[in-house]
């Protein structure tokens, strides 16, 4: 849970930051992959292989910007930056450029810290969040592992931050990994989904449209259940035994099944009732006007089969 | 989509679709290696193209759009940031044969109004600050076509956007035009874009068939009509990298939540508002159309041509329905979270010992 973040602050991320690096990611491993051994831009600053190897796939870096209210830090954005691995810093004036550009389009947003992609925290990433620090006095770093297993069941995103701790009589600072949530706005979970799960792109039938919309609430509602039983089975384990108690988790679930039910109250009963009732009108007011269009269908057709003012006169040349 | 229960089967069934989706959008080559092969810049092809130029010879010439995911996201949070205001920005890409490959995409910081045509000057400066840093950090395609919102009135070209687009075809081939509807876009769950390229002055198009209907309020359709034979819509497919697939796939971990706790009720009541009044001020018009013209016929012979007001009729018929498909749908979203979370004031009401009871009693 969010408890865990030392520091109190809550993060939320939004989907879009993470096709954002995976997509820079995407582009500089085929560009290297391409251009062959020749290639001068962005060598591998993790010590790769040179030579018969495949070269290491290089490491990309960028900036995160976002919006940061009270403990909330919502990241909503990122945008790419130059690293120069001789001196293992960033190129400061691009980075102000491309701030710039962005304050024009997002004026909202400031920079939250950077991101790059790896397998873990690095030596060298401390001194680029030193070199940030002026910027945002407690930046964060958000490292994508790029790696494609196939078992993972989690994202392999971590956020760190960096707190101040006192190792062998000196004060250093040292990255502090912190939970975050998925942060999203409908439209961008339409298009993640859309985009994900390959949902019928074109109107299509009614019916298949309200496939769609079950499927995906019914893959939702699976996931609870998942979920649940999970819960489910481990407490019945505890309870018979097999795994030692832990208070402060049955704490945890007890307050979930606190909960339950979510809203009780005679105001959203009536709510619901009268939006269920505005539905329903809708729904009737809609076959009323299909009704009125199939009658008037049917009136014009009479009309033209019995008409007794055509030039043939009477409904005997139809017959 | 098989219905059961195992876990396993979300799994085939998800697997079954990709496979399904492929095939229809002819994705050769689903390894993963050649599926970030789109990604490569190819600098010899891309000269090789713009110097033969087949598209100045054929209008028709292109007829595909491929857009990555980046940039469909790109596109669709920003037009929906704009609110009701118009927004427009950029994108970035290259061509493939018939194929113009929508790469990525970035805002421009001007303020959308029906004269737009001279705010592009204004963004010529970002632009080319924006090209210049992108291409020192791996990202070398040139500008491919711009996009816009249409916040709620549909996805299609007006006439400015006709002449702006007309412009660019002639100086910045190759010129994409893309509209994305944001409002309807939440409403319908589902993502609203168009992709269209306009036919040269005087060129007189072969009929080709017509696209899906969407519904244009009253105020817009006499723009629409006017200009909708001058420019054709392009078919749109969209393409991720294997990174993409991966983090999306695992992403879903996390959004179950989001999914089932939307309520897309709530968040396009005004837009189904003002849908409803529309269709209404729509039928006043058909019913006015058809009074006049019952009158007419009297006189006349049944030659009499009935089709405007009988189309316009089934139109809204078919407009009524659609909005109202949307509504339901929102509301059976409702009904399934009320029995899920609020079970159990069933629970008590009636003795139903299926579904809702484990989660009470667990």
């Amino acid at each position: 849970m969010a408890s865990s973040s030392s520091s109190g602050i809550t993060f939320k991320l939004h989907p879009l930051v993470i096709v954002n690096i995976s997509d820079h990611y995407t582009r500089l491993k085929a560009q290297t992959l391409h251009s062959g051994e020749s290639s001068s831009c962005a060598p591998p600053s993790n010590g790769g292989t040179a030579g018969s190897a495949p070269p290491a796939p290089p490491r990309v870096f960028g900036c995160v910007i976002g919006v940061q209210r009270g403990r909330t830090v919502e990241i909503f954005n990122s945008f790419e930056l130059l690293f120069d691995s001789k001196t293992h810093t960033l190129d400061r004036a691009f980075l102000e450029k491309k701030q710039e550009l962005y304050k024009k389009v997002f004026p909202t947003f400031y920079i939250l810290g950077w991101y790059s992609t790896g397998s873990d925290v690095e030596e060298a990433d401390m001194l680029i969040h030193r070199s940030l620090m002026d910027i945002n006095e407690n930046p964060i770093y958000v490292l994508l592992n790029p790696a494609i297993i196939h078992s993972q069941k989690d994202l392999p995103i971590s956020i760190y931050e960096t707190e101040l701790h006192v190792i062998d009589g000196n004060p250093q600072l040292i990255f502090v990994k912190s939970s975050y949530n998925i942060e999203t706005v409908e439209a961008e979970r339409i298009s993640v989904d859309h985009v994900a799960h390959l949902k019928p792109s074109d109107g299509g039938s009614a019916a298949t449209q309200l496939a769609a919309h079950l499927t995906g609430i019914h893959s939702a509602i699976k996931m609870l259940n998942s979920r649940v039983r999970v819960l489910h089975q481990y407490l019945v384990a505890m309870q018979r035994g097999e795994i030692p108690l832990d208070n402060s988790l049955l704490r945890q679930v007890l307050s979930l099944l606190r909960r339950l039910p979510a809203i009780e109250s005679e105001k959203f009963q009536d709510e619901f009732l009268m939006e269920f009732n505005d539905t329903l009108l809708m729904t009737y007011l809609a076959m009323f006007t299909n009704c009125t269009g199939t009658m008037n269908d049917v009136v014009e057709k009479f009309n033209i089969a019995y008409d007794r003012h055509s030039r043939r006169g009477g409904r005997t040349a139809f017959i | 989509m098989a219905s059961s229960s195992s876990s396993s089967s979300s799994s085939s069934s998800s697997a079954a679709a990709l496979r399904r989706w492929e095939l229809e959008n002819q994705i050769a080559g689903s390894e993963e290696a050649d599926r970030d092969l789109i990604y490569w810049y190819d600098e010899a092809a891309n000269s090789r193209a713009q110097q033969e130029k087949p598209w100045s010879t054929d209008p028709h010439f292109f007829k595909k759009v491929k857009v990555s995911a980046l940039a469909l996201l790109k596109m669709v949070v920003h037009a929906r940031s704009g609110g009701s205001i118009e927004v427009m920005g950029l994108m970035q890409g290259k061509t493939l044969g018939d194929t113009i490959l929508v790469m990525d995409a970035f805002a421009l910081p001007v303020e959308g109004t029906e004269t737009r045509v001279n705010a592009q000057a204004d963004a010529y400066e970002y632009m080319v600050d924006y090209s210049t840093t992108n291409k020192q950090v791996a990202r070398p395609e040139n500008v491919v076509g711009w996009y816009h919102s249409h916040p709620g009135y549909g996805c299609w070209l007006s006439g400015i956007d006709v002449s702006t687009q007309m412009l660019n075809q002639q100086f910045q081939e190759p010129f994409l035009a893309v509209v994305i509807d944001p409002t309807r876009t939440v409403s319908a769950g589902k993502v609203d874009i168009g992709a269209f390229r306009t036919y040269p002055q005087g060129y007189k198009p072969p009929d080709d068939p017509v696209s899906e209907y969407q519904t244009i309020p009253l105020n817009k359709i006499e723009d629409f009509g006017v200009h909708c034979k001058q420019y054709y819509a392009l078919d749109i497919t969209y393409f991720k990298s294997s990174l993409d697939s991966h983090l999306l796939d695992l992403l879903w971990n996390k959004y179950w939540v989001n999914t089932l706790s939307s309520s897309p009720i709530l968040a396009s009541r005004d837009y189904v508002a003002g849908q409803i009044f529309d269709l209404a001020d729509k039928l006043e018009q058909a019913e006015n159309q058809m009074a006049s013209a019952r009158y007419g016929s009297y006189m006349s012979s049944s030659q009499r041509k009935k089709e405007p007001e009988e189309s316009q009729l089934t139109k809204i018929t078919r407009d009524s329905s659609k909005i109202t498909a949307e509504q339901v749908h929102g509301l059976m979203s409702q009904v399934i979270k009320d029995i899920l979370f609020n079970s159990s004031r069933y629970h008590q009401c009636t003795a139903d010992p299926s579904g809702p009871e484990p989660m009470v009693e667990a």
